[in-house]
């Protein structure tokens, strides 16, 4: 259901506020949310003054820099930092995106940082993923061939091959599911552009033999129709690839088979 | 997760670009549009019942608030005329792409507002 506001549990409040020990000229102010599940508190938004001149250049080495010299008592998911493995998806900005990929000087103004939108906080910037995860499942998102292994290659057509072509890219971040307002309303029973695509990349394989059955499974009023084509995914996927039109195929397959 | 986890903010702090304001605006120009419907066929039985109930509506249609209201009207019906178009070329499978949405969308915004006007001005006889 569309509900607007925040529980009462998660209502923002202002938090502390660390000014800069550096005495650097270059200062900008990061905005960062903060949750401790240890206090009990409603979670707040922490301020930080930051030396720019010794800070290179993405989000995620700002807030590095602010973890290793400033407060080493803020959480967030980071690993690859160059945007493959997907661990440090969050809103920065307004915007969904990778921090490790996302440069500061794109942000104007104070550089505001939330967790990815209407999730459970676990803690600080860490969103809780585990029911996209558990959709991404139900798509079983796995080839399904009954050919035995012969020691072959199963070979694919180069036409066949160019449809996975922005389908397999994408590393699930949750970016784009994160900021479907659909996704915000229904996310239990909608299944979110992120696993959506992923179910058109499985869909669309040439070597795959349960095309009609994963369309049969898919083809549901909320789990596909909640789509009303907002475009919110594709405006945040930080790897560039489209699942609106990804989304839009799969309606147009079951529109037309 | 527990209800004791709070919830990350989402609408509070999300950005609005052109796709997800048409978005939002076709969903109120329809509901508008039903209200609209139903009063118009509120209208037209009202003409049958004679010539008193003609004057009192011409009367509410010369006054400020009742040009407002066919101004209003005349917007919410050709946004939404023009924001369908959009969505068939969609189910059709094209327009996509972030640039082609975002131009489509800003062709949908200030399409409407030009359609009003010269449909505003067509019916008034102001050629």
């Amino acid at each position: 259901m569309v509900q607007i506001n925040l529980p009462q549990n998660s209502k923002v409040q202002k938090g502390k506020y660390y000014k800069d020990q550096t005495g650097s000229k270059n200062i900008r102010k990061v905005n960062i949310y903060r949750w401790d599940p240890s206090t009990g508190e409603n979670p707040r938004i922490d301020t930080y003054e930051v030396d720019m001149d010794n800070c290179p250049s993405k989000v995620l080495d700002l807030l590095n820099k602010i973890k290793n010299e400033i407060d080493p008592s803020i959480a967030y998911r980071r690993s690859c930092a160059h945007g493959v493995c997907g661990s440090c998806a969050m809103n920065m900005d307004g915007k969904n995106g990778l921090a490790c990929t996302k440069p500061h000087k794109e942000i104007k103004g104070d550089i505001n940082i939330y967790p990815l939108p209407h999730l459970k906080v676990q803690k600080d910037l860490i969103g809780d993923l585990s029911t996209l995860y558990k959709q991404y499942a139900s798509v079983e998102p796995w080839l399904k061939n009954s050919k035995k292994d012969e020691g072959k290659e199963n070979i694919q057509s180069i036409e066949d091959r160019s449809k996975l072509d922005g389908l397999y890219e994408c590393i699930m971040c949750a970016c784009c599911s994160t900021s479907c307002p659909s996704y915000w309303w229904n996310g239990d029973k909608y299944l979110g552009p992120a696993v959506l695509l992923q179910a058109y990349r499985w869909i669309i394989d040439s070597r795959d033999e349960e095309r009609k059955e994963r369309l049969k499974k898919v083809a549901d009023e909320l789990k596909l129709y909640r789509c009303h084509t907002i475009m919110n995914c594709t405006n945040a996927c930080p790897k560039g690839l489209n699942p609106a039109k990804a989304i839009a195929s799969i309606k147009k397959m079951l529109a037309t088979s | 997760m527990t209800d004791k986890n709070p919830l990350s903010p989402h609408i509070q702090i999300y950005n609005w670009h052109i796709s997800s304001l048409v978005s939002i605006s076709h969903r109120i120009t329809g509901i508008i549009n039903i209200i609209i419907i139903s009063l118009v066929c509120f209208w037209v039985a009202f003409l049958l019942l004679g010539n008193a109930n003609y004057d009192f509506i011409q009367k509410f249609f010369e006054s400020y608030f009742g040009k407002f209201f066919i101004i209003g009207a005349i917007w919410s019906f050709t946004f939404q005329i023009l924001s369908e178009i959009r969505h068939i070329f969609w189910d059709l499978g094209f327009g996509f792409e972030i640039k082609t949405s975002n131009i489509t969308g800003l062709s949908v915004i200030f399409g409407s507002f030009i359609l009003t006007a010269i449909i505003f001005i067509l019916g008034r006889n102001l050629f």
